[in-house]
């Protein structure tokens, strides 16, 4: 149905109508990267799973799955979050609503292409920066910068002399990631190999995280507490040093990614310092977060956005506490190249950032669609099952880990360390499936609130109308 | 945009832009979002600073250093003498090893040779390349890494010796810290030019008549 105002004229397009489509979009790439990575965890934990077929092998599957979760679900829930959320805080439309739609749909297209080449093993072999160099431009000129232009373009036609915090994140990350994507893949482009390959691929992935995925995060919650509360930003100061501390901090420490490697030494000091030192912008998020929050911590039970997004700001803290020291030369020696390292990346990507994202596709759908949450048994069990999966994950492959470090440093056979890890690597799968299964019903969810939600009176926000189901 | 410097702890803006900001503050409304000028609250400002401490503190190189050569250098010397050959074929290499531990207690590298024990095997294997190492004209084993089975030339840069050759020994203060300290204290300086240009935090907006507290937020340690 949004596909037919694609050749429409701008201002004959409903307002909002981007935002929904990727909305929905972000839920159904959701569904299939969990999907993808509840298949890959079954076969590690049943060997015999699906043998035979060379598409179906782990290693054809796996950044099949990392990139249709990065590019698919979280990037289109953050432009989700950016088509409605840029307007509102600068009293204006979008930009363009048909660019949005173009890019939605470019987006998709682009996102189905590379995914379906990597998965028949075409892949420039770089983790994180997996597509091949065409798929690499057409990221960037079909995602990255028409996202950027429509919300800069936003926030200089906006209708405000001051820009909110949010905008601030939204507009730095479009800009950073454009340039993240397209230095990031200098080693495709040129072929450049060796160190310099190895160091680019890690900048890319670092700051791909760094960037994008943790400044854009933090920039929905900036919105979603403030807004669904009602309380004022417990302060703009600290805005600041969040905001320039996360520039700073987060864009310099990749090379705490290759300790091990024959980088220059100083390179790996300065870069491990600064890795700690990303503590610093999560002190300045998560407290002004939760100072927020002051005197409404009722809404963290009554209501769902709210929970959603303090999970994903309390999460921040596991993830920076872990992310800070596990780069520092005496732990990664430890945990370096074991299923920690995957248990921290689902922390980051499962834990803060999706739940993070979660609250934004919630709170926009209704309040651009105008109808309030279907089922709200729905939503809870949503939640949980997205809770309990992701923890079961995170906490099995954390264990998973520390044998696997053991075993790595005292020379324990691999085989042995495979049977070690084998019960973890059944909880890993079960809490795949779990989160897999909430994501399923989410969509349908969402999609009932769309036929079938109350319709929310003009003038009034989703959450403060009582939950019917 | 004047500049003023007369109470630099307070504010670096001259009160009419202070006034304007405050207006501007009050008046505007950012899609209903609002906002309060609290400070940093001092307990987070302390975990700042312990965060800074910390960086430095857990990163110095002391810490998961590689081995050199040179720590292995002792052991060598010994493996082949009579007592632990006479060791190595009663009892077997573990106790041979063992005693090359205890004949080393004394060396001045006691402490790397405990983060980084090795075997009779792993000795076999370092021992003619660390032989090949030593045989080179003014030769120093620290700047030499012990990498799994390999023994190669450290990954450091450090000043030229007298004889035109690099240090390749890490200090235990690296440059890669001093460019740290410049970057943090630009950073530090700059959020705090930034933060000064804002009204005080003793002004807290009032952001609507309704509001019982009036918008008095302040934060209350």
């Amino acid at each position: 149905m949004i596909l037919k105002y694609l050749f429409a004229k701008n201002e004959a397009i409903p307002v909002g109508s981007a935002a929904v489509f990727f909305g929905f979009s972000a839920i159904v790439w959701f569904m299939i990267g969990t999907g993808l990575g509840s298949f890959n965890a079954a076969k590690l934990a049943f060997p015999d799973f699906v043998t035979g077929t060379e598409m179906f092998a782990f290693g054809h599957m796996r950044q099949v799955h990392v990139l249709a979760v990065i590019f698919g679900w979280i990037s289109m829930a953050f432009a989700m979050a950016m088509m409605y959320i840029t307007p509102i805080l600068g009293n204006t439309r979008l930009w363009s609503e048909k660019l949005g739609l173009w890019n939605c749909m470019m987006w998709n297209i682009s996102l189905l292409m590379g995914l379906s080449l990597m998965w028949m093993g075409v892949t420039s072999g770089r983790e994180y920066s997996d597509f091949p160099w065409p798929l690499d431009l057409a990221v960037a000129a079909f995602i990255s910068i028409p996202l950027a232009v429509n919300v800069w373009m936003t926030i200089i036609k906006r209708r405000t002399q001051g820009i909110y915090t949010t905008n601030w994140f939204f507009a730095a990350s479009t800009f950073m990631l454009i340039i993240v994507f397209l230095v990031g893949n200098l080693p495709e482009y040129f072929h450049l190999t060796g160190l310099t390959e190895a160091y680019m691929t890690w900048w890319f992935a670092h700051n791909v995280l760094g960037l994008w995925i943790t400044p854009v995060a933090a920039a929905i919650a900036y919105y979603v507490i403030p807004k669904v509360t009602g309380n004022p930003l417990y302060s703009h100061r600290i805005g600041h040093l969040h905001f320039w501390s996360i520039v700073v901090f987060y864009s310099t420490p990749a090379a705490h990614h290759l300790m091990s490697a024959p980088l220059p030494e100083w390179l790996k000091s300065f870069a491990s310092v600064e890795g700690v030192l990303i503590l610093v912008p999560a002190i300045a998020f998560v407290s002004n977060i939760l100072l927020t929050m002051q005197g409404k911590w009722n809404m963290f039970v009554e209501n769902l956005e709210v929970r959603f997004t303090v999970v994903g700001v309390l999460l921040a803290i596991p993830l920076n506490m872990q992310g800070g020291f596990q780069q520092t030369r005496s732990i990664n020696w430890y945990i370096h190249g074991t299923g920690w390292m995957v248990a921290h990346a689902h922390l980051a990507l499962l834990g803060f950032s999706t739940f993070l994202e979660a609250a934004a596709v919630y709170l926009g759908l209704q309040t651009l669609m105008k109808r309030k949450l279907y089922s709200l048994t729905l939503g809870n069990l949503h939640f949980w099952l997205l809770l309990i999966g992701f923890s079961t994950y995170w906490i099995s492959m954390t264990i998973a880990g520390l044998i696997q470090g053991a075993g790595k440093i005292y020379e324990v056979p691999y085989i042995d360390v495979v049977i070690a890890e084998h019960p973890y690597m059944i909880a890993r799968w079960l809490g795949g499936t779990m989160v897999f299964s909430s994501t399923i019903l989410w969509l349908y969810n969402m999609w009932m609130t769309a036929r079938e939600g109350t319709v929310i009176p003009a003038g009034r926000m989703p959450h403060e109308l009582a939950y019917e189901r | 945009m004047t500049w003023v410097f007369d109470k630099p702890l307070h504010t670096l803006t001259h009160e009419e832009t202070v006034q304007k900001s405050i207006r501007l503050w009050e008046a505007e409304d950012l899609g209903g979002m609002t906002e309060d000028n609290n400070r940093l609250p001092v307990p987070v400002v302390i975990l700042v600073l312990l965060t800074v401490a910390t960086a430095f503190l857990t990163t110095i190189p002391l810490w998961g250093q590689r081995p050199t050569a040179a720590i292995y250098a002792e052991y060598i010397k010994v493996m082949d003498t009579p007592e632990i050959l006479a060791i190595q074929e009663a009892q077997g290499d573990a106790a041979a090893m063992k005693r090359i531990v205890e004949i080393n207690k004394g060396s001045e590298f006691i402490a790397a040779q405990g983060r980084h024990p090795v075997t009779m095997d792993d000795l076999r294997i370092l021992k003619p390349q660390i032989e090949a190492v030593m045989e080179l004209p003014a030769v120093d084993l620290k700047d030499y890494t012990v990498v799994g089975p390999i023994v190669k030339i450290a990954n450091f840069e450090g000043n030229f010796r007298p004889n035109g050759k690099r240090v390749r020994q890490q200090p235990w203060w690296d440059k890669g810290f001093l460019i740290d300290v410049f970057y943090l204290s630009m950073f530090f300086i700059g959020v705090t030019v930034t933060v000064k240009r804002l009204p005080a935090y003793h002004w807290q907006p009032r952001h609507h008549d309704a509001d019982p507290r009036h918008g008095d937020r302040r934060h209350k340690p």
